[in-house]
């Protein structure tokens, strides 16, 4: 196994990882607000680790522009998932918050939009 | 089984799953949402493929702009669906059966997947790829075929040809065809079982009416061989962009105010949306240009471009919107795009060739008048694609905002 490949490997797992807490914390958190808590940031991050485990696989050759135009494609696809994926949770989240959805409290574990 | 049928096994479950819950989910908000899914779950298994196209646009114009059309035409709809008593229709259950059952039935006489004995790999792609575009061995241009490829040998349907073996393990055939030997895919046709489309019609277009001189074989296929469809879909567009501008559009009373609802106070939306609307644009009209070299084309690239202006709209306004691009101005680029399409067409005429002979634009290198007819017809098709879904989208807005 190349070094590249061992690092593009590490990045991968901790992609994936990060995938699965936020599954888990998107079933077990109690309410709206909370769930997307979990999914919105561990996606973001997941994606951005998986992105870049990726450029250390990517064909060709280091020391020409044929391997680096795609190795620089997926950066600024990083690039803009890490500004439209935050934007679009806050998005939603305020949208639920305009619309009069109530976050969760252990005192008041309703939550519904009234 | 290999990775690809193991993740092609996951998505179709995923897929399936998606489509159950689409008819299940009472929301009708919920349900346009998982159309969505669904459609990027289906250009995934496009990607898996390698139909990169068609996966393109899938989640170009089944994720993308599709699901704004459909919350646009639902904000005029009630939120659940009707509570309809459950019960089992007979009739209806039995045809569905049926045909799923003739579908599953016509699946069996198609190739595997990946079989390079497909009819396909054998009839038109070799042909495409024996004549390409570019640079091979320093000519420029249209090339012929190569040296042993002869597009009559599978013409005569005789049943007596031979170089691949009956059984499908056996790959050794293909280290002596041409494949190897000039790193195109050229197979040595056929034996009796193997044999290409034998349909009358089929088989005789001449080998020079297949524009395969484009990198992008697919928009080789989209603009030179099925240039006419092309052009008579991009119509269809138009039409329906006509259609429905004189179903919806209302002469508005001089002196009413347009009602808008700008976010003022969504600081984080509007910069973002401020700071991404150059780069949506420029990758629309990249992914139009783009189209003769690699994925995508007028189709995908124009709904990019109307996404763009939507997302301005919904941001900033419609009246915002309207002072960048008057309803005018939309109406008028809906038809100049087809417009750019034909006179391209017309314009091979003028330059001697047929209709849509691309290759006459450049009489001195054929190859580069094709790649110049290719990109002014998808810039043709992008115009007119863009423009309609924001004149839909505009009158959804309109009619929403009475």
């Amino acid at each position: 196994m190349a070094w590249n490949e061992i690092v593009c490997t590490i990045f991968l797992a901790l992609g994936c990882v990060v995938t699965l807490t936020g599954s888990v914390g998107l079933v077990r958190m109690p309410d709206f607000y909370a769930r997307l808590h979990t999914a919105g940031k561990t996606d973001s991050l997941a994606q951005l680790l998986i992105l870049f485990g990726l450029v250390f696989v990517t064909p060709g050759p280091v020391d020409e522009i044929g391997g680096w135009l795609i190795r620089v494609k997926l950066l600024m696809v990083g690039m803009i998932l890490i500004i439209a994926a935050p934007t679009a949770t806050h998005a939603i989240t305020k949208a639920a918050h305009l619309s009069g959805l109530k976050p969760w409290t252990k005192t008041d574990p309703g939550g519904e939009p009234k | 089984m290999t990775t690809i049928v193991i993740i092609d096994t996951l998505l179709l479950l995923l897929v399936t799953a998606t489509a159950i819950a689409i008819i299940e989910v009472r929301s009708l908000y919920a349900s346009a949402m998982l159309t969505s899914v669904y459609s990027l779950l289906m250009a995934l298994v496009w990607v898996n493929m390698h139909s990169m196209d068609v996966a393109f646009t899938e989640a170009a114009v089944g994720g993308g702009i599709s699901t704004i059309l459909l919350i646009g035409t639902l904000v005029h709809l009630p939120r659940e669906e009707k509570k309809l008593k459950k019960r089992l229709h007979a009739p209806a259950a039995i045809t569905c059966a049926l045909a799923g059952a003739a579908l599953i039935y016509g699946t069996l006489d198609m190739p595997n997947f990946g079989d390079p004995m497909a009819p396909i790999h054998h009839y038109r792609v070799p042909e495409m790829m024996s004549q390409t575009v570019g640079f091979i061995n320093q000519t420029k241009g249209k090339q012929p075929a190569p040296e042993g490829f002869d597009p009559y040998a599978y013409r005569t349907f005789n049943g007596a040809v031979q170089g691949i073996p009956k059984d499908p393990t056996d790959t050794a055939w293909r280290e002596t065809s041409i494949i190897a030997q000039r790193g195109i895919m050229v197979p040595q046709v056929l034996t009796p079982g193997h044999e290409p489309h034998h349909e009358a019609g089929h088989h005789l277009h001449p080998p020079d009416d297949f524009n395969g001189h484009i990198p992008n074989s697919v928009t080789s296929l989209l603009a030179g061989y099925r240039g006419y469809d092309t052009m008579f879909e991009t119509t269809v567009i138009f039409t329906a962009g006509v259609s429905l501008i004189m179903l919806l559009r209302r002469p508005r009373r001089e002196g009413e105010a347009q009602k808008s609802a700008p976010m003022t106070d969504q600081v984080i939306l509007r910069v973002v949306t401020k700071m991404s609307i150059p780069f949506i644009l420029l990758f629309g009209l990249y992914v139009i240009t783009h189209g003769e070299l690699g994925p995508g084309g007028g189709f995908q690239g124009g709904v990019v471009l109307a996404c763009g202006f939507i997302l301005f709209a919904l941001v900033f306004g419609r009246p915002a919107l309207y002072r960048v691009l008057p309803p005018r101005v939309t109406d008028v680029l809906t038809g100049v795009g087809v417009l750019i399409y034909s006179g391209t067409g017309a314009a091979c005429l003028f330059f001697g060739g047929k209709f849509l002979d691309y290759s006459a634009l450049n009489a001195a290198s054929p190859g580069e008048g094709e790649a110049l007819g290719m990109t002014l017809v998808e810039y043709g098709v992008g115009i007119t694609v863009s423009m309609v879904m924001l004149t839909i989208f505009n009158q959804l807005a309109e009619e929403q905002s009475k």
